[in-house]
């Protein structure tokens, strides 16, 4: 986890995106501030405006108003030094299909001015041809290194863009839906890579995702819809802020339960259990004031995907009504 | 970024080019069937039919010209791959990168300025065995423009790919629509130097004429017909072509880019 004194490397002002074409904004006043070394998530449901967002921040689209600094530059007059800055996974493939998976790493150490382009793997600098070779192992494709990415199955190929994104050690890495099309296994092991990448080059990563169980795993989370913030926080925050915490409870003596309980606020249920909703992370303040013998004692916490819903549905419903 | 920076990204793209290229056998065979076709074909048919008066060997006019359109067609084939790489994503790879645009693009002309080359060779090669009228004199002035009708057939792909950047189809049909006309109106195969009236007037529109008349001039020095069949001076030819690269180039390099950042 970074410092919380960390000096921010991404900084997002209102930031406003009407595409051409387009009545309603995709991108409505966003502020985002991302500190240095933090793993954050963009999180919202499809349309929301995450792929937008991001192609503004990494200076491929234009935005229409608002102010944006990724990396210690300004959007408007440094575009070129965010670039060098900065790594990206785009939501659709990027590839060279015709290129093995080795060109099409050459290539981009080229374009990013790491090394000198050689017309084959055997005359680049030893340096590349090291560092590929890990990537190969990372990977685990060993000499299919040299093999076409058109023969790569698809998970394998959304592989090799991460290592791609990351050859030139960027500052900040930007990935809009990186684990779409993954397995369940190559998903951890993405996670333990970018987590590893964040810890030891301190990397800032921000990713895009509409999986609520991969955001649950980032350091903090935004949760965006109609090109709005809703809130932001750790995901464990966010469970507090958003949704309700209660315990479920019942006792052979319920009078001495209601005494034990009182000042507190007490639902009573259809299933016969008392519903006692609680301040906080834990219950146990509540439950320390309990002396009575109890036959149920169950915890609500919700979920970060019970907290989600909740909120995009309270948006949905809201933006209906206005 | 340093120049040297810029300078290594553009050979990397021209490089990418090349290596798809060499993969690519249907391009390769064509290349060698192109040249047989044009020297049977062409030779036969207008040798027997229409040559018999003509002051100069049409074989080797014909030939300076196509040569020369060819080169400009096989760059502008290349560049326009932008296109299709802004569908299949590729270019979101290249254009993220902290590259000036117009190295990205200048990489795509160097490439296929190569490809048009290499397309090239088996011509001279063909045609030599089939005992066509090639000259060293000939074969080394087409060479020295060469580079000219590379550039020029580059910047065509780079306003080409700038307009239709949305249509992989639209820019395979608009390089066949721009190269069929320059093809007869810059007078690579028929003579068009004493053409007048609106002819005339789009003769002169078609940049290629400018091309097409700089090459005979270089590779007809110093022989008998030099100076019957040129339109202009060396010197305005080439301020032509230059001003009229430089114009496409920029404007194509800019209006493509817009294309992605202006949604
Ligand atoms: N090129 C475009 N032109 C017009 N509208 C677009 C364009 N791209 C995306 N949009 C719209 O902008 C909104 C946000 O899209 P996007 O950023 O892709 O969302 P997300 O990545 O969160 O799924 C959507 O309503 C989408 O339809
Ligand atoms: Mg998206």
């Amino acid at each position: 986890m970074p410092r919380p004194e960390a000096e921010p490397v991404i900084e997002v002002r209102g930031l406003v995106k009407r595409y051409r074409e387009s009545d309603r904004p995709a991108v409505d006043g966003l502020d985002l501030t991302v500190r240095a070394g933090e793993f954050v998530a963009l999180l919202g449901p499809n349309g929301a405006g995450k792929t937008t967002t991001l192609s503004i921040l990494t200076a491929a689209l234009t935005k229409t108003g608002g102010t944006v600094r990724v990396a210690g530059f300004d959007l408007d007059t440094q575009a070129r030094e965010i670039r060098a800055n900065i790594g990206i996974l785009f939501q659709n493939p990027s590839l060279d299909l015709r290129l093995t998976a080795e060109e099409n790493l050459r290539f981009h150490a080229s374009l990013y001015g790491i090394y000198g382009y050689r017309p084959a793997f055997r005359l680049m600098p030893r340096a590349y041809r090291e560092q590929v070779r890990a990537l190969a192992r990372l990977l685990g494709i060993g000499d299919q290194l040299f093999e076409r990415v058109e023969k790569f199955s698809g998970g394998m190929r959304r592989k090799l863009e991460i290592v791609r994104s990351l050859m030139h050690h960027p500052r900040v890495l930007f990935l809009d839906e990186p684990t779409q099309g993954l397995d369940p296994v190559s998903r951890q092991s993405l996670w333990d890579h970018l987590r590893s990448v964040q810890r030891t080059e301190g990397t800032t990563i921000l990713l895009t995702t509409h999986y609520i169980e991969e955001a649950e795993g980032a350091d903090r989370v935004f949760i965006v819809d109609h090109g709005r913030l809703l809130t932001q926080g750790t995901p464990e925050s966010l469970k507090v802020q958003i949704a309700d915490r209660y315990l479920l409870l019942d006792a052979a003596d319920r009078g001495q339960l209601l005494r034990d309980l009182a000042g507190s606020p007490v639902t009573p249920r259809e299933d016969g259990l008392l519903q006692v909703a609680f301040d906080g992370a834990t219950p146990q303040a509540l439950l320390a004031r309990l002396t009575v013998p109890l036959t149920v004692l169950r915890i609500h916490v919700p979920s970060l995907e019970e907290a989600y819903l909740e909120l995009v549905g309270r948006e949905a419903a809201g933006g209906e009504a206005s | 970024m340093s120049a040297r920076n810029e300078a290594n990204a553009l050979l990397a793209i021209a490089a990418r080019d090349l290596l798809i290229f060499r993969r690519d056998w249907g391009i390769l065979v064509f290349s060698l069937f192109f040249p047989i076709a044009f020297l049977g074909l062409f030779d036969g048919l207008i040798g027997q039919n229409l040559a018999a008066g003509l002051p100069f060997n049409f074989l080797q006019f014909a030939l300076v010209g196509l040569v020369g359109c060819m080169l400009a067609q096989y760059t502008m084939m290349n560049v326009t791959s932008l296109v299709q790489e802004r569908e299949t994503g590729f270019t979101q790879e290249i254009f993220v990168a902290p590259v000036s645009r117009f190295s990205i693009v200048a990489g795509k002309i160097l490439g296929g300025s190569a490809m048009a080359l290499l397309l090239i060779a088996p011509f001279f090669v063909v045609a030599g065995a089939f005992g066509a009228p090639l000259s060293v004199g000939l074969v080394s002035g087409i060479l020295w423009v060469a580079p000219l009708a590379l550039l020029l057939g580059g910047a065509m792909g780079v306003l080409l790919s700038g307009i239709f950047a949305t249509s992989p189809k639209a820019v395979d049909q608009a390089v066949i629509l721009v190269m069929f006309p320059q093809m007869f109106l810059s007078g690579a195969v028929i003579p068009v130097s004493h053409s007048t009236g609106l002819l005339g007037v789009l003769v002169r529109l078609m940049p290629a004429t400018y091309l097409v008349d700089l090459m005979r001039t270089v590779a007809y020095r110093g022989t008998a017909v030099y100076g019957s069949l040129q339109l202009y001076a060396p010197g305005v030819d080439l301020g032509v072509l230059l001003v009229v690269s430089a114009a496409f180039f920029v404007a194509g390099t800019l209006l493509f880019v817009q294309w992605e950042k202006n949604r």
